[in-house]
């Protein structure tokens, strides 16, 4: 933008927009994300954003891989909410071979799967108050519930992140006896943390006036823009893939859905907060209604070989809807894997969103979005 | 109030309370450094430094030691006497303003008579630092972070010193050892309660901490201005941070809290004065490094709008308010009462910007000349 | 306002709990039994020999191809003491590629293969890459020596379709065994 003063014209004044490069490594962007900021004094006039440096592969390498080889590179798309990405697959297959899960099965799958739903959103709101400034608090705050999660996992599955659990039919072996009272050790902590976290950030002024009215969003934009999760429920529309199109056994619980006014980067962080109060919700009535039983199909095939045909299965995932395509072809891998992330869908307005704002606030709106990496260059 | 001399020769005893300060300020940033790392860490639930040492008591040391060691860098490009300077330039100003700092009645190098107006143009001078510090590392980020640290170092300048002058005007004098002296029955808190909100407000300003340490914000600019810098010229900064927290944390306990004359009085032994003072100077240093854990950073836009649309108008009533009083000879717990409802207003009116929308709230469009009212 | 002194409130009250964390190498939790460290391969007491006959399916079944393995005849069962026709030559785990997924151990129709769950299994920093590859008497050590005290080994995955109910356990066990061996 060129301002001409009133000087000689052979003494024209310009002023010119420089580049800032938010590079790959930076303490700011959540994982290897690069982008290209044309700044004017402090007011962002244009974004661009440079994605791939985490590109390993995920949808061609499971070509080589039969469908249970091939769960371990969901856990890896997604390394934040990895129990839903597996469900999403397992589901998948689930409906091209037409099994089907026996109840215990979809219980446990649906507790761990809502377990790492709350996980995740702990993650966010650690990060998040990083983006704004606090110096580490809400990080250790939030990570003191999400180890005692991990921790859980580690007594069921073995694991604290790749899990690697839920199989074609079932899932791989069964609960530990004394899961019902972890389980609720780790719910009530769960709700004695939250209170710390909402002390902290949720009616702190100086969170508020950084976050409030900063990039609304409005609905019609929401819906053209493809966004989904809670970027989505943030602007106030009540979509979530669990009551718009039940998967599992989903129909079963009762549960809120809790939306936004304005979809700014406040709203998203209430809405992310106030499902984890409802995921705790979902387990506690799961862990009612569960009861004994087999976990896997009966006469389940040692080589699982689905029929040609293709599936699309969607999840909601802790960041939006998380679909994946699975082309069969008799054999017994598929021939084709094709992997919906949300973050890279929801990512894409990131430059819609920040046109006019500054530098500090395109930081906070990023985080606001709550990508992995892993899903975006997948 | 004399100073009593150690030795005879005027130089010879100046030459020996500046050694003394020479000594002190060094170890007393590095335990200020392990105190930090320790209280962040128990307000986090995690245990702090705890390997070097017992308790981690010689991380400052091993952190210095480190520091020390470090290869200087300068960049092939950057303005190199501007640059070596720079941590010069912001250290020395504030080392200087010791020099007539008490610390009890005895424990000080020179009083002057114009004390406090000699610590806060001192302050005032190490704002020049930061833009050479800027400037000279020929680097984006530093510049943009040089450039918001002087905008709000200067802004902030500016209630910080009318706050100090409130006291002085109530005192009488610009002598610090007769402002101490008139809090005998009273701190000055007690009658100057808005002066000390603003007061800790900017002066939480002045020290580049949280909620305004917009200048260094690690993940928004990496460092600002201090980007560049590496070993012992990075130590420097660190070093002045500090001591500019020691100083403005001892500032508050002399002027707002009586020093070491309230509540013991002024015949008490050495010990109990140093030991008054320092319960004083730590709730206060304890209270910054709190608020760094617990907020999180306004935007550069909002800190100002804050600055020149709240905090001014609030110290200059404060002014009005105590020539009001000595001026007609009023009371002083007249003062009290108005100044207390002068602190309502500004905690009301905080209040009230933080949650509705306006210039707090709203970012602006992409021309970010219009700033909307605050009130 | 009061947002504010309700955040430094929530704080102070913070900083007076007991820390949360603990000082790793001086103090380590409690590793869950079923924890996945990588996987080591078990010794046969009875028999004196390892329960791995070098059958491959492990190593066809790893998605990362990190195993290498090859069988040779048995002097054993020449000498009539044991009644493994085959057993393990050599046997390579690459512990750079292992994603610890655990299908080695599900397909294995032997049960000669198990997630290591104690802290040697996952304490495995080494300065040179190639000291991740793991070889055969690496591997047995931990269970020949008698470390390995107990390492999970329930049925896992499709060993579970013929599920019955809990009393009847050990048959439960044979019968997988038994599935596991004709499959």
């Amino acid at each position: 933008m060129a301002i001409e003063h009133h000087a000689p014209p052979e003494h024209e004044l310009d002023t010119i927009d420089i580049n800032v490069n938010v590079g790959p490594q930076h303490p700011a962007t959540h994982g290897v994300f690069r982008m290209v900021l044309t700044v004017d004094g402090e007011v962002v006039t244009d974004l661009d954003p440079v994605i791939g440096y985490m590109h390993r592969g995920n949808e061609k390498l499971p070509e080589n891989c039969d469908y249970r080889q091939a769960i371990g590179y969901h856990d890896r798309t997604d390394y934040l909410a990895q129990f839903n990405t597996e469900h999403c697959y397992v589901e998948a297959v689930e409906k091209l071979t037409g099994l089907t899960p026996p109840d215990r099965a979809e219980y446990i799958r649906v507790i761990l799967a809502e377990f790492n739903r709350i996980s995740s959103h702990l993650m966010f709101l650690g990060a998040f108050g990083t983006d704004v400034g606090l110096f580490g608090t809400s990080f250790m705050y939030a990570f003191r519930d999400r180890e005692t999660i991990q921790d859980m996992f580690e007594e069921v599955t073995g694991e604290r992140m790749m899990f690697n659990y839920f199989r074609p039919g079932g899932v791989a072996w069964d609960l530990p006896d004394d899961f019902d009272e972890l389980a609720r050790g780790v719910l009530s902590q769960i709700k004695r943390g939250i209170k710390d976290i909402d002390g902290l950030m949720m009616d702190n002024e100086v969170v508020l006036v950084r976050c409030r009215g900063l990039s609304p969003v409005s609905r019609e934009d929401a819906i053209n823009w493809g966004l989904s999760g809670p970027m989505l429920r943030a602007c106030g529309i009540q979509h979530d893939v669990r009551r718009a199109d039940p998967y599992s056994i989903y129909d079963r619980f009762e549960f809120d859905i809790p939306v936004g006014e304005q979809g700014d980067v406040f709203d998203r962080m209430t809405v992310r907060f106030d499902e984890i109060k409802q995921s705790v919700r979902i387990i506690e009535q799961a862990l009612d209604q569960i009861s004994e039983g087999p976990i896997m199909v009966e006469g389940m095939k040692r080589i699982l070989r689905a029929p040609a045909g293709e599936v699309y299965m969607r999840v909601e995932s802790p960041r939006g809807e998380y679909g994946v395509y699975v082309v069969a072809n008799g054999s017994d891998k598929p021939y084709r894997h094709k992997v919906r992330a949300p973050s890279f869908c929801n990512l894409s307005a990131l430059r819609a969103m920040s046109i006019g704002q500054y530098v500090a606030d395109v930081i906070v709106i990023l985080g606001s979005i709550d990508i992995v990496l892993g899903e975006v260059d997948r | 109030m004399i100073l009593g001399m150690i030795v005879d020769n005027v130089w010879l005893d100046a030459l020996i309370r500046l050694g003394g300060v020479a000594m002190l300020v060094p170890l007393t940033v590095i335990v200020l450094t392990w105190v930090e790392r320790k209280v962040m860490g128990r307000i986090q639930m995690r245990l702090g430094p705890m390997r070097v040492g017992p308790y981690g008591l010689l991380q400052g040391f091993a952190d210095t030691i480190k520091l020390l060691t470090k290869e200087d860098l300068r960049p092939t490009t950057a303005d190199r006497w501007v640059f070596e300077l720079a941590p010069f330039a912001i250290v020395v100003p504030i080392i200087m303003a010791l020099v007539t700092l008490p610390f009890t009645a005895d424990i000080l190098i020179r009083n002057l008579t114009l004390g406090l107006f000699y610590i806060v143009a001192l302050q005032g001078l190490s704002i020049v630092g930061f833009v050479m510090a800027g400037w000279g590392s020929d680097n984006k980020y530093a510049l943009i972070g040089g450039a918001r640290a002087a905008a709000q170092l200067i802004s902030y300048e500016v209630p910080f010193i009318l706050s100090i002058l409130a006291v002085a005007m109530v005192a009488g004098s610009l002598d610090i050892g007769i402002v101490v002296g008139s809090q005998d029955d009273t701190p000055f808190i007690a009658y100057l309660p808005l002066a000390f909100v603003i007061f800790m407000i900017a002066g939480l300003a002045e020290l580049y901490r949280q909620p305004f340490d917009i200048p260094v914000a690690e993940s928004e600019v990496v460092g600002g201005p201090f980007v560049e810098y590496s070993g012992i010229r990075w130590s420097m900064f660190q070093l002045g941070e500090f001591v500019g927290m020691v100083l403005i944390s001892i500032l508050a306990s002399l002027i707002f809290l009586g020093g070491w004359q309230w509540p013991i009085g002024g015949d008490v032994p050495e010990w109990a004065q140093a030991v008054t003072m320092a319960i004083k100077t730590v709730a206060f240093i304890l209270f910054f490094m709190w608020m760094r854990a617990s907020l999180p950073r306004l935007r550069v836009d909002q800190l100002m709008a804050y600055c020149w649309q709240l905090l001014l108008p609030f110290a200059f009533l404060q002014i009005i308010i105590n020539g009001l009083a000595l001026a007609y000879d009023w009371p002083l717990w007249t003062l009290t009462v108005m100044s207390l409802i002068g602190a309502g207003a500004l905690v009301y009116l905080t209040h009230r910007a933080a949650r509705q929308s306006g210039v707090m709230n709203q970012p602006t469009g992409v021309s970010a000349q219009q700033v909307g009212s605050v009130l | 306002m009061l947002g504010l002194l309700k955040a430094v409130g929530t704080t102070i009250r913070t900083a007076l709990r007991k820390p949360i964390t603990v000082q790793y190498p001086i103090e380590k939790k409690e590793l869950p039994h079923r924890a996945r460290g990588f996987p080591i391969l078990l010794w046969d007491f009875d028999k004196d020999e390892s329960f791995c006959t070098g059958c491959q399916v492990c190593a066809r079944y790893c998605p990362v191809d990190c195993m290498t393995v090859t069988m040779k005849d048995n002097p054993k069962k020449a000498e009539g003491k044991s009644t493994r026709k085959k057993i393990v030559d050599k046997f390579y785990i690459d512990y750079a590629r292992c994603m610890r997924c655990d299908i080695c151990v599900e397909v294995c129709n032997f049960d000669a293969i198990v997630m290591n769950n104690t802290w040697e299994g996952v304490e495995l920093s080494k300065y040179d890459r190639q000291d991740l590859v793991m070889d055969l008497p690496v591997l047995l050590r931990q269970s020949q020596s008698g470390e390995l005290k107990d390492p999970f080994r329930e049925p896992m995955g499709v060993a579970h379709s013929g599920w019955t109910p809990k009393q009847e356990e050990e048959e439960e066990v044979v019968e997988a065994k038994k599935e596991g061996g004709e499959g």
